[in-house]
């Protein structure tokens, strides 16, 4: 299983508020609370806290078939400049993520997989985000693939109305698109 | 003379009409605004970012004047659940 998020730094300043009142207590447990506040750059922390909670949510989800909006209660650790760990629902999910001026993307997993493939992209049309995030993604299937989301939002790959053996996740945000697979269901 | 509503409980109707308002800003379909009704799901059919439905909730609280809790945020996907939300929150 595999989830991904991206957070476009530049639309994440004029979309939300951090620092309206309430946002960091709804969406934050104490520590990752005190961890933003405390940080050189709270603004950065929120959304790469908020990145890693979405990409394992999404990873969840696709065992667990669930929708819903329950970030507080994925509570993130970072161990590293590029590495973290999520737990939700005595689930336990590897963090790895990226930083740039223009954005976070986290990418969450159960297991590490030497097949696990990921991708970030720069969408600077004003087409369909969503069309071209997936276009990317289905470059790597065959000839026909096409990708449908089920009734939880949960993404998955079809060839000739076959369900494919893949765990796939796809975000985008403001400029920036990308996508994660592994080749197995791991 | 129209005898005025005073009833305390804000009907169904109401709600729906402080919700719309409260979403408008945050809509990134506006097919689906047009359409919008108790069925409309905020990330499926208005394509609201997931950041922003800790705004929703936010300004819900500050609207309806209440307090909702991790366990009922959870289910504030959609205009129904939150109808549902805000109406077992003002009863309380």
């Amino acid at each position: 299983m595999v989830g991904n998020d991206i957070v476009d730094l530049n639309l994440a300043k004029i979309q939300s508020n951090w620092q309206r009142k309430g946002f960091l207590e709804k969406l934050f447990t104490d520590a990752e609370q005190n961890e933003i506040v405390n940080s050189e750059n709270p603004f950065l922390q929120v959304w790469l806290f908020w990145s890693m909670k979405e990409a394992a949510y999404k990873c969840y989800t696709q065992e667990w078939q669930r929708r819903f909006f329950g970030p507080k209660k994925f509570v993130c650790e970072t161990i590293t400049k590029s590495e973290g760990v999520v737990e939700f629902d005595h689930q336990k999910y590897s963090v790895n993520y990226q930083i740039s001026d223009n954005y976070v993307h986290s990418i969450a997993f159960k297991k590490e997989s030497k097949e696990m493939v990921s991708e970030l992209f720069l969408i600077d049309k004003n087409d369909c985000k969503t069309k071209i995030t997936n276009q990317n993604l289905l470059a790597y299937f065959g000839f026909k693939t096409e990708l449908y989301k089920n009734e939880f939002g949960i993404p998955y790959l079809y060839q000739n109305n076959q369900k494919l053996p893949v765990s796939i996740s796809t975000s985008h945000h403001g400029n920036y698109g990308g996508f994660a697979f592994t080749l197995k269901n791991e | 003379m129209r005898s005025e509503n005073f009833n305390i409980k804000m009907t169904k109707e109401e709600i729906i009409n402080k919700l719309t308002t409260i979403v408008k800003p945050y809509v990134q379909n506006e097919e689906g605004f047009k359409n919008i009704s108790e069925d409309t799901d905020f990330i499926k059919d208005l394509e609201i970012n997931s950041a922003n439905l800790v705004d929703i909730i936010l300004d819900v609280e500050d609207e309806f004047k209440i307090e909702i809790d991790n366990d009922s945020m959870e289910k504030m996907l959609s205009v129904k659940a939150t109808v549902e939300v805000i109406q077992d929150k003002m009863n309380a």
